[in-house]
């Protein structure tokens, strides 16, 4: 019983003592940040492995995701004679949500996993403390440009995903299903608001951007300096991130959407 | 060559790392139990120990990497663990360190790395930077190994690279770790000399940190034996070869049977043999 009691205690004052660490580490991260300007070239290489190299997933799955949603919204909306819909159905399903949240979960487990273990290994290699030693600070030089990519390429990649998704819905729908291209297009555009809709899932995408950064780097950051602590903080940025996510899109969509 | 040798405190200004009464834990477990200690300048300075008697604790605390729970750590006259991030950096880029590990940053080439703390600290033409670096490579015998990423080297031939490494800068004092570990015998006495010869040449201070008591005895000025928290002997080799003490005989001629404990503290074995299913 005492056991309990103390194991319990224990666990919540470690969650407490992670949680303060995760904080800290974020404020320093960011207080590196307006020094990524002098050195824009660690942020380019960095877009490049986080951004560039999460692009393939995002637009295949992109298309998949926008398919299925032009051949669910088609069968639902058939029943009501207003297939002429899809195109509003497809794209507020994807500016508002999907884009977004599929996205960032896809961003986490290939971006986001990688990063962690490159964090991770690097300092169960001691490679951060060396830095240390060389007097070159690794928040600076290894995590924020880190971040500051992660946080950049997360919209861009929603938004990617997105347009990818309206265009596969187009495909199926009016490629195969016959659906009225005009229709398509026309009620689309007078639907989805700019307002409304596309910064809404701006926003989302960039709230998005700065958690799965923060999870993945920090994951890394704080990892047991070994190989099994790696590979289980490398497990624990996917389960996090996703959560993260899905919790914060129900907020923001509460939010933005609630009244 | 570094601007500002600190004149603060001229009274013990003599030597470079000057540490007292240091306690330092990891948890529970105590690693330094007072201990104090000098560094001389301009010396080679040998700090030697059983495994795991917390030498390398000892490198990173006098380079700021860990604070110790109490006591002083002075270095070039500035108290580390006081500092402030900006002015221990500052004091770093007059330390090199040589780490037990290489520490190789993985996703560049040798070259890259040893040109890496010149490049972070100072904005030198390609070419100056190119011809530093060689030299430093040269000096480790590893110049032809440039081009070789750190996955491709030996242990052997990675820790040789951090010491071109550790050097780059041109520091005022190298911390090596186990410097030896891994070589075999022709590079073993190449770094040997090398270690000397570059703190006669550049008038560095050095700290080797090593269980190779012949290779360590042979150039350094100075000796410290560690154990079980504490300083159990120092002074110069010869001295302490003709030393009275049972513990520094026992490990420096490396006899089975002594003073010093071969076993990490444990339990009776008898005991714990016999209450084998308890829980751990
Ligand atoms: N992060 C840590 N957490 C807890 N204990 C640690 C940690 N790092 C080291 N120790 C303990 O501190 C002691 C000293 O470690 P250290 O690496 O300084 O030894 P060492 O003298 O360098 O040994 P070796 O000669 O084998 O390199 C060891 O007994 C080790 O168990
Ligand atoms: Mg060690």
């Amino acid at each position: 019983m005492l056991d309990a009691l103390q194991g319990l205690g224990r666990t919540t004052l470690d969650f407490f003592e992670r949680l303060g660490r995760g904080h800290l580490f974020l404020l320093q991260t960011l207080s590196k940040l307006p020094g990524m300007l002098l050195r824009p070239r660690l942020v380019l290489v960095q877009l490049y492995s986080v951004g560039v190299l999460t692009l393939v997933i995002t637009v295949v799955s992109g298309m998949f995701v926008g398919m299925v949603l032009g051949l669910q919204g088609y069968n639902t909306l058939v029943d009501f004679g207003a297939e002429e819909a899809l195109g509003v159905v497809v794209a507020l399903s994807l500016v508002r949500e999907l884009g977004p949240v599929v996205a960032a979960l896809l961003f986490a487990g290939r971006a986001g996993s990688a990063l962690t273990a490159e964090i991770g290994l690097m300092k169960a290699t001691e490679q951060l403390s060396g830095m240390e030693m060389m007097a070159v600070d690794p928040v600076q030089r290894v995590i924020a440009p880190r971040f500051l990519a992660a946080f950049l390429s997360m919209p861009l990649l929603a938004a990617i995903f997105s347009a990818v998704g309206i265009y596969g819905g187009y495909l199926l729908g009016v490629g195969v299903l016959g659906v009225d291209d005009g229709a398509f297009w026309g009620q689309m555009q007078s639907a989805v608001d700019l307002r409304d809709d596309i910064y809404n899932g701006v926003i989302k995408s960039i709230v998005f951007g700065f958690v799965a950064g923060w999870i993945a780097l920090f994951e890394g950051y704080d990892a047991t300096p070994t190989a099994e602590g790696v590979s289980r903080a490398t497990t624990r940025t996917v389960v996090h991130t996703a959560l993260a996510v899905l919790g914060l899109d129900f907020v923001l969509t509460a939010l933005m959407f609630g009244e | 060559m570094p601007e500002t040798v600190s004149t603060e405190n001229s009274h013990s200004a003599d030597a470079v790392v000057r540490i007292r009464g240091l306690h330092f834990s990891h948890g529970d477990r105590v690693i330094f139990d007072g201990i104090d200690l000098d560094i001389a300048p301009g010396r080679v300075t040998a700090i030697m120990g059983p495994s795991g008697t917390g030498k390398t604790t000892l490198l990173k605390l006098i380079g700021g990497q860990l604070r110790p729970s109490s006591g002083s750590i002075r270095v070039h006259g500035e108290e580390v663990p006081a500092l402030n991030r900006a002015a221990l950096y500052q004091l770093r880029k007059r330390m090199g360190m040589m780490f037990q590990s290489g520490a190789l940053l993985t996703d560049i080439t040798v070259f890259e790395n040893v040109a890496y703390p010149i490049r972070e600290h100072s904005r030198l033409p390609e070419a100056l930077v190119r011809d530093l670096v060689l030299m430093k490579l040269q000096a480790v015998g590893l110049r032809g190994a440039a081009d070789l990423m750190p996955s491709e080297l030996s242990g052997g031939m990675a820790r040789r690279v951090a010491l071109a490494r550790a050097i780059a800068l041109d520091p005022m004092m190298v911390l090596y770790d186990e410097p030896f570990t891994g070589q075999d015998p022709i590079s073993m006495g190449i770094l040997v000399k090398l270690i000397r010869e570059l703190n006669d040449a550049l008038g560095l201070t050095s700290i080797v940190v090593s269980h190779d008591v012949q290779e360590t005895a042979a150039i350094a000025d100075y000796v410290y034996l560690l154990s079980h928290g504490k300083v159990v002997d120092h002074g110069r080799p010869e001295a302490l070869w003709d030393s009275s003490s049972d513990w520094s005989q026992q490990f420096l001629e490396g006899r089975p049977d002594g003073p010093v404990a071969f076993h990490y503290p444990a339990p009776n074995f008898r005991e714990d043999l016999l209450h084998g299913g308890r829980a751990r």
